[in-house]
């Protein structure tokens, strides 16, 4: 019987040949190095998502407009690190102080809220299932729901009643602050809406030289609301709203006092008006939300501490700025909560009703440090950027090597087989080519062509051919004269067979070696623009990364600085190794010089 | 063919490379998107559309943008040949002054650490080969190649993140010192009458004065040179063994050895001598690289040279400059194309020219 070989007997073949291969690049010490390297690199570039969280630009896909860290952040392992080693103990930790804050719960019921009231004619806070934020933008921790319930606490005096001036309700929540040293920052958010029984007031308007009446509208029992931050049985700071001076005495105005539907529209639900007029940031969302929350960009009626809400409270106590430092001074019990203060001094003739539905009542402590590496200056997480920063490298290597080694071929190929005009031509371009500098030019060419990872792709892979289409060119030129290619011809073979068939096989050995030696330059090179700038905006590389440094200034930051470098230089030593071990398996001249 | 037709051939060849360089900057220039004498007006004139459009006319003439083509190109050819490079953008400056005030500090800096690198990465090469196949040997090849692939920006933030932030022994930016400017170091010092004509001045050299500015270069300069030097010693290092390897297998080493020749003599009578060849073209090519190697070198120390002047103009988009340095850099590397195989027909006498 004649064996046949089958597919599957030729692919074991190839298989067994290459994991033969394979052993002999193991057996020595410094390849075997080179090779374990390139698969921990794989490795890495392969199970990026397995092993962080984040995406690529090390933000939280879920939540990608907000940071996951206070900008240029220390990694959380400084914490236990001892101080001669650049520790720092101080460190604090992202904290979620509210877990659930768009479905508020009271203590009483499972939940985290606690409250204290005085006076009698506040109600208990009450769970409202079907009123609430009804969608939007949160921060990291805070889950995004739909329309969750919220807690509201209601005002209620009957008609021939005496004032309850002084009512007022606490809604809060306390927890154990465990850090050393103060937060990197904070941010709170708190969401109002308030209905009631209401009057409508005439207030006259000059303007223009005419005479105008202005319809508004004024809750029988306003509100003032404060939120507070503090240690329990210590001192409370106010977060929000923010205190304004009177224009003409100059004494600080009752504020946070949500003492009329003014300028509001009506409820489009029950038809009542309804609203707060300060903040002036309140606005009117869909739904019939006064919702004095906003976003970080715009600060409004958002509790930040880097923002001016909370930087003006904090110079009435003395202090310029910096409000964690003066809050979280120690660790211990802390308290964050809302305090509600029914204004009844109107009419006392008549009932009167005020409900205060309070949502998305939360807090976030972003540390000091965070992750295995920090943050960069944007407060995005270099640990996920370095490990996902090993696909852009090695997609930009082996895609230069491949497509430089390529050209080199055809260009070694033509010019030493074809010979002549061709190999002049060739030649001659090569030559031009290996005398322009190549950092500048491709400085010169990114900045018109516009930063793409795909331009320097190309570019590079342009600018990387000619050293092997040399060495392809020598080698064709000493195999074409041998007795084979002879035989072939005269047997009438074509130039393209002869080519393909004949002599690229001999020249198979350079192009392995070629396209390991190859990597390192692409990667480098990639790493030098981005550092200078010519970087993709939509992806984040270990050069990219490096050119952070610089844009956030932080030359201090080791634990940001050390990681990139000594990835792109390991990656590039390890292709380097296999292409030596190539070099000495392939080529047997090699292994008798030692 | 002899030395005198060979420098003829030489010079023709790269004067058609340089033709050829003017022409890619051209055509970069032509592809480039955005029309020339939109950058050339002047953006805050308040002045009527008609006023505006006769000031662009007027630029289009000055600047014969409205002429042919091969004129515009006969034109650009001739500007770059003589060296009027443009104006920089944001000075409204020539080019060329500019550069001129740039290009020592680049010189300084990449001529130090060339000098310096091939001196001592030779001198190293020298010893590892004499103790080849050891300990000493693999780790300073394995040093060698670990440092020169790692990125040069990455050695000097290394750099600065232990010999500035931390120790604070270095600056991390400028030349001099920064509170030197209006306020150099007196380094010539005039005495005489009180009416100074030039004759009966007399100038002494204040030593502590020239000290001070000698040491005040230097101290900006150590980090900047160090970086490089790292970076590009191991390159002098790997050459020398490698040819060093090549020449002590050839016969003529072997016939030394036989005759009892004592090692060293071996190695620096008879095989530095032929493999010295390679390593000094080597050195003459790079000496054209000179003006490359700066860019993100003198970026990460702000170091004032041709390279930083690059990066700055990067960031406003500046081609102008952009291409200038890039036609200088290569002018340069011609040159030292041209110097480096002249070098080698003089050094080695088998070589035939042709």
């Amino acid at each position: 019987m004649i064996d046949v070989a089958t597919r599957q007997s030729k692919l074991s073949f190839q298989l067994k040949r290459f994991l033969a291969f394979l052993k002999i690049l193991v057996s020595k010490k410094n390849s075997a190095l080179g090779v374990g390297l390139i698969g921990f690199f794989l490795f890495l570039a392969a199970a990026a998502p397995l092993i962080t969280p984040y995406n690529a630009l090390g933000v939280d896909p879920t939540a990608p407009l907000f940071p996951l860290s206070a900008p240029s952040k220390a990694p959380t392992w400084l914490r236990v690190l001892p101080g001669w080693l650049g520790g720092n103990p101080t460190l604090s930790e992202n904290m979620l102080v509210v877990n659930n804050p768009m479905a508020p719960t009271l203590a009483k019921d499972g939940g985290e809220w606690n409250f204290e009231k005085a006076g009698d004619s506040v109600s208990d806070p009450y769970l409202v299932a079907d009123v609430g934020i009804p969608e939007g933008y949160s921060p990291p921790g805070f889950t995004v729901g739909a329309k969750e319930g919220s807690l509201a606490v209601k005002f209620s005096r009957a008609s021939g009643t005496s004032f309850q001036n002084s009512s007022k309700i606490r809604l809060y929540v306390e927890f154990d602050y465990p850090y050393l040293g103060p937060t990197g920052r904070f941010v709170g958010n708190i969401a109002l809406l308030v209905r009631g029984s209401s009057y409508t007031n005439l207030t006259s308007k000059f303007a223009n030289g005419t005479l105008t009446y202005v319809e508004t509208k004024h809750l029988y029992a306003p509100v003032v609301v404060r939120v507070f931050i503090g240690q329990v049985d210590g001192k409370e700071w106010k977060l929000w709203p923010n205190p304004e001076i009177d224009a003409v005495t100059g004494a600080k105005m009752g504020v946070g006092q949500v003492n009329s539907p003014l300028g509001f529209a009506k409820d489009p639900v029950t038809n009542q008006p309804w609203g707060i007029n300060r903040p002036e940031s309140g606005v009117l969302v869909p739904g019939g939300w006064v919702i004095s929350r906003g976003s970080a960009a715009t600060k409004g009626g958002h509790i930040d501490s880097e923002s001016n809400n909370l930087v003006n409270p904090f110079t009435e106590f003395g202090a310029q700025s910096i409000p964690d430092r003066i809050v979280f001074t120690k660790p211990g019990g802390y308290i964050y909560g809302v305090e509600i203060t029914f204004l009844d001094q109107m009419d006392n003739t008549r009932d009167v009703e005020t409900t205060v539905f309070i949502d998305d009542f939360g807090l976030f402590l972003f540390g000091t440090s965070f992750g295995l590496l920090g943050t960069d200056h944007q407060g995005r997480d270099l640990f996920s950027q370095l490990i996902y920063g090993t696909r852009i490298s090695l997609y930009i290597g082996i895609s230069v090597a491949v497509a430089s080694v390529f050209i080199g071929l055809a260009v070694g190929l033509a010019a030493g087989y074809l010979g002549r005009i061709v190999d002049e031509l060739l030649m001659r371009v090569s030559d031009l080519l290996l005398v322009l500098p190549g950092l500048p030019l491709l400085v010169v060419l990114m900045a018109v062509l516009g930063p793409s990872l795909e331009n320097l792709m190309i570019l590079l892979a342009l600018l990387g051919w000619m050293g092997f289409a040399r060495m392809v060119r020598a080698q064709v030129l000493s195999i074409k004269e041998r007795p084979f290619v002879e035989a072939a011809k005269a047997v009438g073979a074509g130039r393209f067979h002869i080519i393909i068939n004949h002599i690229l096989p001999s020249v198979m050995s350079l192009v392995y070696i070629s396209l390991a030696t190859a990597v390192p330059g692409a990667v480098t090179a990639e790493a030098a623009l981005s550092w200078l700038g010519f970087y993709d905006p939509d992806r984040m590389s270990w050069g990219r990364m490096l050119n952070g440094v610089f844009e956030g200034q932080a030359i201090t930051n080791w634990w940001w600085i050390i990681p990139p470098g000594l990835f792109i230089s390991l990656l590039a030593v390890s292709f380097i190794l296999l292409g030596y071990a190539l070099d000495e398996v392939l080529n047997p001249k090699l292994r008798m010089r030692k | 063919m002899g030395l005198r037709s060979f420098i003829v051939k030489r010079l023709i060849y790269s004067f058609v490379l340089v033709l050829l360089i003017i022409l890619l900057n051209f055509a970069i220039f032509k592809a480039m998107p955005g029309d020339p004498v939109a950058f050339l007006m002047t953006p805050w004139s308040k002045e009527t559309p008609e006023a505006r459009r006769a000031q662009e006319e007027h630029l289009r003439s000055l600047w014969g943008f409205n002429e042919p083509f091969e004129v515009q190109l006969a034109k650009y050819i001739r500007n770059l040949l003589s060296f009027q490079l443009g104006i920089e953008f944001m000075s409204r400056r020539p080019i060329a002054d500019i550069m001129a005030g740039k290009i020592p500090y680049t010189l300084l800096l990449l001529g130090g650490s060339t000098i310096i690198s091939i001196i001592v990465g030779i001198l190293w090469g020298l010893v590892v080969i004499q103790k080849r196949g050891g300990l000493f040997d693999s780790s300073s090849v394995m040093g060698s190649l670990v440092v020169g692939s790692l990125p040069t920006f990455w050695i000097g933030l290394i750099l600065l993140l232990f010999f500035y932030s931390t120790l604070r022994w270095f600056p991390n930016a400028g030349a001099f010192p920064r509170d030197w400017a209006g306020n150099w170091p007196v380094v010539l010092t005039s005495s005489g009458s009180s009416s100074p004509s030039a004759l009966n001045v007399i100038f002494s050299i204040n030593f502590q004065g020239f000290l001070t500015l000698i040491g005040g270069y230097l101290w900006h300069l150590t980090l900047p040179l160090f970086t490089l030097t790292i970076f590009s010693v191991g390159g002098w290092l790997l050459l020398t063994r490698a040819t060093m390897l090549e020449t002590i297998t050839e016969d003529y080493v072997v016939t030394a050895r036989a005759k009892g020749l004592r090692e060293r003599t071996v190695l620096f009578k008879h095989a530095l001598k032929n493999a010295s060849l390679p390593i000094i073209t080597s050195a003459a090519l790079s000496f054209g690289f000179i003006l490359t190697g700066a860019i993100i070198t003198e970026t990460v120390f702000t170091y004032p040279g041709l390279g930083n002047w690059t990066w700055i103009s990067i960031q406003f988009l500046d081609y102008q400059v952009l291409m200038a340095v890039f036609y200088i850099i290569s002018l340069c590397v011609i040159v030292a194309n041209i110097v480096a195989d002249l070098l080698y027909g003089i050094i080695d006498p088998r070589i035939k020219y042709g």
